[in-house]
């Protein structure tokens, strides 16, 4: 590599790792992972730093180079080919599709949704019930908001449908939802 | 008549959770609302849903934290450093 394109590397690494961050961690909210793809762009970017023409700005290829990982990332994370398993939606419905008695959903009393969101013992909860889910299938509930994408353009990325995703999100969400209720009305 | 527009409650949480991302035919619109005339479970799960999804989306807003700038960029350029050799 010639010394010149070190020098323009070290200074793009100097002015924009910290956006180049920001934007992967809020992409993929987990910060090791987002260093990672900030230095896979980098590194990329040293690699293919001769086909790089100036023609738009440094940023913006660097930019660019990032959202390809990103993709990529989700890409590999959704598409593991795990089974949808019918025995986690058999702890909640019937054979004939009806909820299990005990684990119909409740009318959450006195809840004010506003103020429960505001809630941090909610947030909390909410947190530690997305953490429990299987990886894919809290990155599946949580993609809309990461990427800002509606449905068809998120399975079109993934490379699935958009059956074997709504089951997946379906999925989560009843586990979800249970997790919530027995944490936050069990006091 | 009826039995096509009746929903399992299996079913209904599907349609309800694909609505968040995906336009319902008419159909599963009327099957669904149906649904919910005859099974509060259901009409309390989507409430939960809709209260679950809008905790998400403020759970992910609240990801942007700032850290060591100065670490990252140092290991970045050790890297490139190294695959220089």
């Amino acid at each position: 590599m010639n010394q010149n394109i070190t020098t323009d590397l070290s200074k793009w690494v100097e002015e924009y790792t910290s956006d180049l961050y920001r934007w992967a961690l809020y992409k993929i909210s987990d910060s090791e992972q987002a260093k990672d793809l900030v230095q896979d762009t980098f590194l990329a970017a040293a690699e293919k730093i001769g086909s790089f023409k100036g023609e738009s700005s440094p940023k913006t290829w660097l930019f660019s180079i990032l959202n390809h990982k990103i993709t990529d990332h989700y890409r590999k994370k959704v598409s593991q080919p795990t089974p949808l398993e019918d025995k986690s939606m058999a702890r909640f419905f019937e054979k004939d599709g009806d909820w299990h008695e005990s684990n119909k959903p409740k009318n959450w009393q006195d809840v004010d949704d506003n103020n429960l969101l505001d809630d941090g013992e909610f947030q909390a909860i909410l947190k530690k019930c997305l953490d429990a889910l299987p990886e894919k299938w809290s990155t599946s509930v949580r993609l809309k908001y990461l990427t800002e994408k509606n449905g068809e353009e998120i399975c079109q990325e993934l490379g699935i449908t958009t059956s074997n995703f709504w089951q997946i999100v379906h999925r989560a969400k009843v586990q979800l939802r249970d997790c919530i209720e027995i944490n936050w009305f069990k006091s | 008549m009826m039995h096509i527009l009746l929903l399992s409650c299996l079913k209904a949480t599907e349609l309800i959770e694909k609505r968040f991302y995906f336009k319902l035919s008419f159909k599963e619109r009327l099957q669904l609302k149906l649904h919910k005339t005859m099974c509060d479970a259901c009409t309390n799960y989507e409430k939960h849903s809709r209260i679950i999804e809008k905790g998400i989306e403020i759970y992910q807003k609240k990801q942007h934290n700032e850290m060591d700038m100065t670490l990252l960029k140092s290991q970045i350029n050790l890297r490139l450093h190294n695959t220089e050799n």
